[in-house]
């Protein structure tokens, strides 16, 4: 198995980015190098890694240190008020369902044109079940319009405005 | 002139009601860093992606999610760590999506428009060294830019790219055969 590492690696290294290589090295440095494959690929690219890391930090073009701590507290700012508007906003969906709910439960309850016309489509549906259990549905319906009409309302708005909320989101 | 404005403001308006939006670190602490850090990060970056323009895009995002990770740091040298490791996996995500999208680009397609006072020699020996770097792995240049432009041992180096300390030994020498190669040192036996 080849050798990966070799223990004048670190020296090496040292030297190259010290700006000692390979003028201001002992002979017997310089021969190692010379003759192990491994120090002379770090003596090779170290000093190449260090020259370019130089002049792209000279290079740099990097914000200001103000400007970035003041966008990063914009931003994380807007953040915090977008996560705690988030229950807010469930809260209101769910308060607006409930508020149209009880709005079609008032209406169907008052609304003598409402019930006159609920009772005379559930007599007809009546007059044309068959089946024992049907009249029994119908006459619960009847007797309790405004109630199913309520939720009904809730389980049509509720779905559509939870919808509408995420998609806006 | 309105990000001036508006930055004027916000001095104003911060030294008023004294917050710092929740972050761990205060204001002056974090300056302090990103000055001592900034410069080194970017040309990690620039060399990463090959972007110069992206690269500062990643800084700002970086510092940012270092600034919202609100840990606290036993070091200097943790925190650099955590800062090149959340800088390292932006990149990572931002090539992914570029290779999703069916497009990349090569490290230096954008590094090499070097400013006008830059002399011939400065440039050539770039414009090499940038080729170089171009042709080799995203995660080979940045193991080789950790360890010989940072200098950082082969546990952080480990640690910021998310690999085996044991497998890093293996990966960073040939890497560094690779690009001593594509330098043109001519390749020797590996025999110490």
């Amino acid at each position: 198995m080849k050798p990966i590492e070799c223990e004048l690696e670190s020296e090496v290294l040292a030297a190259v980015l010290q700006g000692l290589w390979p003028t201001g090295v002992d002979d017997s440095l310089r021969n190692h190098v010379a003759a192990c494959g491994i120090c002379a690929d770090v003596a090779a690219i170290a000093g190449a890694i260090d020259n370019d890391r130089e002049e792209m930090r000279a290079r740099a073009a990097v914000p200001d240190s103000g400007r970035v701590w003041w966008l990063a507290q914009m931003r994380a700012r807007r953040e915090a008020a977008q996560a705690a508007g988030r229950p807010i906003t469930v809260a209101q969906v769910i308060a607006f369902a409930c508020a149209m709910g009880l709005l079609g439960a008032c209406f169907g309850a008052t609304s003598a044109w409402f019930q006159s016309s609920l009772r005379r489509t559930v007599s007809s549906l009546g007059a044309l079940g068959s089946q024992a259990l049907l009249p029994a549905v119908l006459a619960f319906a009847a007797g309790h319009g405004a109630l199913l009409l309520g939720m009904a309302t809730i389980l049509l708005i509720i779905p559509a405005a939870l919808y509408l909320t995420m998609l806006r989101e | 002139m309105f990000r001036e404005a508006a930055f004027n403001d916000f001095q104003r308006d911060s030294t008023l009601d004294g917050t710092s939006a929740g972050f761990v670190m205060d204001e002056e602490t974090f300056r302090a860093f990103y000055e001592r850090s900034a410069r080194g990060l970017w040309a990690y970056l620039a060399r990463l992606t090959g972007d110069r323009q992206l690269a500062e895009d990643l800084l700002q995002e970086t510092f940012y999610r270092f600034l919202r990770a609100s840990a606290v740091y036993d070091n200097e040298t943790h925190r650099r760590n955590s800062l090149y490791r959340i800088a390292t996996n932006l990149a990572r995500d931002v090539r992914r999506r570029n290779m999703a999208r069916g497009f990349s680009v090569s490290a230096g397609d954008d590094i090499e428009r070097v400013p006008s006072g830059q002399d011939a020699g400065t440039t050539e020996r770039m414009t090499d060294f940038t080729l170089a770097m171009s042709r080799l792995k995203p995660r080979e240049r940045a193991m080789l830019w950790l360890a010989y432009a940072e200098g950082a041992s082969h546990q952080e180096i480990a640690d910021v790219l998310g690999l085996r300390t044991a497998s890093l030994k293996a990966m960073l020498f040939r890497a560094r055969r690779k690009l001593a190669a594509l330098l043109g040192r001519a390749p020797q036996g590996s025999k110490p």
